[in-house]
Parts: C-alpha cells; sequence; structure tokens
C-alpha cells in the first residue's frame, strides 16, 4: 500500500519528456511562411466568429442590407465608407464578403471532416488488413477516382435543388443552410479516394516498422494496432492533408456558386462572384474582392500545410 | 523437460518472384530453463523461426507445415484470438533495433501500461506499478522519472532496457532475443547480455538467443541450433558442437576471430543460397570443403548422432572420425 501511494506520487510528480508534437511545434514556430498562414487563417475565424459585430450592414436578405441603394449609393466604387464599393443592387460588398467568411470556414471544416473521416478510415482498414479488404476497399476508391468529379458535383448539386428542399435546417437553434450542407456532402463524397490512397501507402510502409511487429508480438489486436499505432502515426500526415483539403474545399465551393450551382438561399464568395460577373466591365470591384478573399484563403491553407508538413516531416526530425 | 518442441516447420514466402523457402524444415527442442542459442548467417530464417513459433510471419509468409508445440500444446492448432493471449504473455520477443521497435509518438510508461492493461485488464495505476517493477528489473535508471520520457529521449542502451523490459512485462515462459546487441556499440553489448544472463538465471526463464555471433553463444548458451537456409545443420549441447561441429559450423567457427590462436581468419565462400530455388541435395554443398557427389544429390536426413546431438550431413560419420 505504502509503495503504491509513493508511485502514485510519483507518476504525479514525473516530468514529461518534449512529445513528437511538441517538438513539431517547435519547428512551426521557426517557419515563416507556415506562421504566416496561421496568422491569416486566424484572422479569417476571427471575422467569421465576429461577423455581425464587424458589418457595417447585416447580411441579406435584412432590408438594411439593402440601405446603401436607398442611400443613392448603388454600384459605388470603393470608398471610405465602402471600402469594398457597393454591388449595382445596392449592397455593401465589404459587408457581404465579410458575412461570406462564415460559409467559407464551415465549408472548409466540414468538408474536410467529413473527407479525412472516409479517407483515414478507409486507407487505414485497407492498408492494415490487405488482402481481400485491401481489394475490395481499393476498387470502390478507384470507382471515385475515375469519376468526372467536378461534373458529378454540378449535377447532384442541381438535382437537389430542383426538389425545392427546405432553405434552411434549424440545427440546435442555428439556422444551418440546406443547400449548402448538400454541396459539402457532394463535393466530401467525390474528394476522399485520392487521400484514401495516400494515407493507406503510408499505413503499408508503416505496417513493416518494428514497433508494429512489437506490438503484435505482445498480443495486441489489429484494433489495437490500428487506433493506437498505426492512425497516431499517420496523424501527421493526415493534419497536412487535411490543410490541403481545406484549401480544395474553399475553391471548390467557389466554383460550384460560381458556375450558378450552388445554394441560392446562401451567399458565398463564390455566389458574389457569379452576381458581379454580369457587370464586371463596369462595376469590376464586385468581382474583385470577393476572388481576394478566396484566393487570399486558399493561400492561408496551403502555407499552413506546406509549414505544417515541414515541421512533421520525420525525415527532419531532431 | 522441453518448453518448446518445433518439428519439421516449414515457413514460405509467396512473393512476386517465386517462392522463397525461408524455413524448409526446422526442428528442434527448447528445454526449460535452459539457454539456447539459434545461429546462422543473415538469412538463414533464424528470425523467421521465432516469427513462425510467434506466429507473427509478416505478408506475404506463411506457416505451411509442421508443428509447433509449447508445453505440450499445439500453436499451430490454436486459433488467432487465443494465439494472441499467449504472445507476450507466455512467449515473448526482443527486438534487434530498439529505437524503430519503440513507438515514437507515446512516452513509455504510456506505451508499456497499454501492454498490461491490455492482457489483465488492470487499472492504469496497477498497470504504471508493473511497469516500475519491470523497469526496475531490466536496470533502467531511475524507472519512476522515465515514465514521462518518450524513446527519443534515451540512449540505444538505454532503449534496449526498456524493450527488455516491455518484453518481461508479463512474466513470460520464454523469451525470444533476436539479435538484442546488434545495434549497440560494444560496451552496452556486454551490460544487456550481462543483463540477459542474469534475468535469465534469476526468473528462471526460457532463453532463446538469436544471434550470428559465436562469442556470445559460447559465452551465454547451453546447446545451440545451428540453421542454414531454411534448413538445422546441426543441434546439440554447446561443448560437443565446439569439439565435433558440422562442416557449417566449423567454417562460422573459422571466421570468428580469437585471441588465443594465431591462425589465418578464414571466410565462407560464396554466398546464402538463393532460396526461391535452392540448391539440390544438401543446401550447404555448393559451399562445403567436404561436399562429394551424394550431398549434390540427395538430401541429408537430421541424424540424431548420440548424447542428443543432431546433425544434417552425409558424411559425418567419416568426418567426425577422421578429425
Amino acid at each position: 500500500m505504502v509503495a503504491l501511494r509513493r508511485n502514485k506520487n510519483s507518476e504525479k510528480t514525473m516530468k514529461r519528456g518534449a512529445s513528437q508534437w511538441a517538438v513539431a511545434w517547435r519547428r512551426f514556430k521557426k517557419h515563416k511562411s507556415g506562421l504566416f498562414g496561421l496568422g491569416m487563417v486566424i484572422v479569417l475565424l476571427a471575422i467569421a466568429a465576429l461577423h455581425t459585430v464587424i458589418a457595417p450592414y447585416p447580411a441579406r436578405p435584412a432590408p438594411d442590407s439593402f440601405k446603401p441603394l436607398y442611400e443613392g449609393e448603388a454600384a459605388q466604387p470603393p470608398s471610405w465608407k465602402h471600402p469594398f464599393g457597393t454591388s449595382v443592387m445596392g449592397t455593401d460588398v465589404y459587408s457581404e464578403v465579410i458575412h461570406g467568411s462564415v460559409y467559407t470556414v464551415y465549408v472548409a471544416v466540414t468538408v474536410t471532416l467529413i473527407t479525412m473521416l472516409i479517407a483515414v478510415s478507409v486507407g487505414i482498414v485497407s492498408g492494415y488488413l490487405g488482402s481481400y479488404v485491401d481489394d475490395v476497399l481499393m476498387r470502390i476508391t478507384e470507382i471515385f477516382l475515375v469519376f468526372p468529379s467536378l461534373l458529378f458535383i454540378l449535377v447532384f448539386a442541381r438535382l437537389y435543388q430542383l426538389r425545392n428542399p427546405e432553405p434552411f435546417w434549424n440545427i440546435f437553434g442555428i439556422n444551418v443552410p440546406a443547400g449548402l450542407t448538400m454541396v459539402i456532402v457532394i463535393l466530401s463524397i467525390f474528394s476522399w479516394a485520392s487521400y484514401a490512397r495516400v494515407i493507406r501507402g503510408e499505413v503499408l510502409r508503416m505496417k513493416e516498422t518494428e514497433y508494429i511487429q512489437a506490438a503484435k508480438s505482445l498480443g495486441a489486436s489489429s484494433r489495437w494496432i490500428m487506433l493506437r499505432h498505426v492512425l497516431p502515426n499517420t496523424l501527421s500526415q493526415i493534419i497536412v492533408l487535411g490543410t490541403l483539403t481545406m484549401a480544395v474545399a474553399v475553391l471548390l465551393e467557389a466554383a460550384v456558386s460560381f458556375l450558378g450551382f450552388g445554394d441560392p438561399n446562401t451567399i458565398t464568395w463564390g455566389r458574389l462572384m457569379e452576381e458581379g460577373l454580369q457587370d464586371l466591365s463596369t462595376v469590376w470591384w464586385v468581382e474583385m474582392f470577393p476572388g481576394l478573399a478566396v484566393f487570399l484563403t486558399v493561400l492561408a491553407f496551403n502555407l499552413v500545410g506546406d509549414g505544417l508538413s515541414d515541421a512533421l516531416n520525420p525525415r527532419l526530425r531532431e | 523437460m522441453n518448453i518448446l518442441d518445433v518439428q519439421n516447420l516449414k515457413t514460405h514466402f509467396f512473393t512476386e518472384a517465386g517462392v522463397v523457402k525461408a524455413l524448409e524444415d526446422i526442428s528442434f527442442t527448447v528445454e526449460k530453463g535452459c539457454t539456447v542459442g539459434l545461429v546462422g548467417e543473415s538469412g538463414s530464417g533464424k528470425s523467421v523461426t521465432a516469427q513462425s513459433v510467434l506466429r507473427i510471419v509478416p505478408k506475404p509468409g506463411k506457416i505451411i507445415g509442421g508443428k509447433i508445440l509449447f508445453d505440450g500444446e499445439d500453436l499451430l492448432a490454436k486459433k488467432e484470438d487465443d494465439m494472441r493471449k499467449f504472445r507476450g504473455k507466455k512467449i515473448s520477443l526482443i527486438f534487434q533495433d530498439p529505437t524503430s521497435s519503440l513507438n515514437p509518438l507515446f512516452a513509455i510508461g504510456d506505451q508499456l501500461a497499454d501492454i498490461v492493461i491490455q492482457h489483465d485488464r488492470v487499472k492504469k495505476d496497477q498497470a504504471l506499478e508493473q511497469v516500475i517493477k519491470t523497469l526496475k528489473v531490466a536496470r533502467l535508471p531511475d524507472p519512476e522519472q522515465s515514465l514521462g520520457q518518450y524513446p527519443h529521449q534515451f540512449s540505444g542502451g538505454m532503449k534496449q532496457r526498456i524493450c527488455i523490459a516491455r518484453a518481461l512485462l508479463l512474466n513470460p515462459q520464454l523469451l525470444f532475443a533476436d539479435e538484442p546487441t546488434t545495434n549497440l556499440d560494444v560496451t552496452i553489448q556486454a551490460q544487456i547480455i550481462t543483463l540477459l544472463k542474469d534475468l535469465q538465471r534469476d526468473l528462471g526463464m526460457t532463453l532463446v538467443m538469436i544471434t550470428h555471433d559465436m562469442g556470445i553463444v559460447a559465452e551465454m548458451c547451453k546447446c545451440v541450433v545451428v540453421l542454414y537456409a531454411g534448413h538445422v545443420m546441426e543441434s546439440g549441447d554447446i561443448e560437443t558442437i565446439f569439439e565435433k561441429p558440422h562442416p557449417y559450423t566449423e567454417a562460422l567457427l573459422k571466421a570468428v576471430p580469437r585471441l588465443d590462436q594465431t591462425r589465418k581468419l578464414t571466410s565462407i565462400p560464396g554466398n546464402i543460397p538463393n532460396l526461391i530455388d535452392p540448391p539440390s541435395g544438401c543446401v550447404f554443398h555448393p559451399r562445403c570443403q567436404y561436399a562429394i557427389n551424394i550431398c549434390m544429390e540427395k538430401v541429408p536426413p537430421l541424424e540424431d548422432v548420440g548424447g542428443s546431438h543432431f546433425i544434417t550431413c552425409h558424411r559425418w560419420r567419416e568426418l567426425q572420425g577422421g578429425r
């Protein structure tokens, strides 16, 4: 009993060494462009979180969002009052871009979560179990790889909207845009396949390592090895891939909306660009600022991904 | 009493280039409480033998024949789930490279406690206590403080102590040590060898040392099993084998530098054969200085020479008489 108490104390007081994550973070902190990207992402998150406070005008369809029109300030170039100018309809582009950031964050996060969930499960199970499980999962993956995905995304998105669905779902008191969520689901279904292959490759390499062999020799089950050894050790890859998926997701959603196949009830950056397209020659600012927002967001995610992949690269470990 | 009795074990690797016959016909016994050396060149099948006993041969390898009796139970007849309970608990394995055999992401306390929790379904506190106890047995300095440290914070020798502790965590009866000193520097090698020797003696454990170092064998083992290209060349007491060796063992012994003899160091000519297409007859004949016609044609059987000395050679009678 005495011994037990002493050991318990020692567990509490024992020094924790620097984990691989601590080491990676230390390295990321030295990566200038990665840090810059992270700063941009944090700014984006802050804007999305505080969009109602920051934006001078409310989001559509609130009547006040058209206030510049009543004040006779429609289609005005950028000024101090309207930093990104106003649209032909008389909305303040600066406010619209700020409100759109919420959807951008929503798209980036959810597409990445769904994509990675499918890709990681398929990649790890397929790579670790091998044999016929691998064969079946990889054939399915290949089917998804050969689909012309953008075409399918557009078709399915349009099919969904033709059913005239509820514009919003009320989930825990939050209005979740239904059409946009469907676009997210469709995007995810058509983008996990290549990531699953990358993760499977990583698992195949890891399967040969001695610590997996050691775990097996000590009686660990396949499930345990996958969850406790393979998953944590692929996590660095998953994080890097996830960050890049965010960039791709933002870009794809913008493309879908820009082509007019997006959710008609949400004013995303892509949608703003679509609206601005008709008057591009006269009110170029309606097109440029949402485009710039997309560009900076994608750049930010890519910089972070790049920094992370350097920081987590096992070949450069201290 | 024999704790391990391997009979005609056959393990093949079904690669795209062909079937690699890693173990063709392996038979040997391990006496309880004994240290047995498993010797042979790289690629002779030492590690695959250990992996086969634990049934963790990596794909595309497969055990395709033979019997492995552990305490009278046939391990090859067991279901995978039952076999899992044997691994670590009854039979354990120490790996060659301590650096790559520890998961780099977890502190060693967590990593080792996990094994106890998985097998015995105990609380983390109890598991950690067992870990500390075993780390002490493996003579890791300051085990309590080491629990929160990560593998990369230890030296090679310390890591190997942790690996040894990990293998001993559940008090196995049989321990395989797969070249446990190959990746360590010489001074540490001696420490690890002493540690293993003491552990074997104090815990009354059965130890199978897999090595290509005849010095370690002479130092530690009571019996030796000599492997070559998936066949047992000979097995028996260490004295008998050093005295009346099989031609292959003789060649191996001549390749060890010794301070007490002023003879030229010889190497064994040629390489270990291609295991996809092994030589006919005795697998060792292309490199054997005593080979005659029959050696190319007929596979020699594993014969009992007497005094629990087994040998695979057509010419053992004349060679041992003539030497």
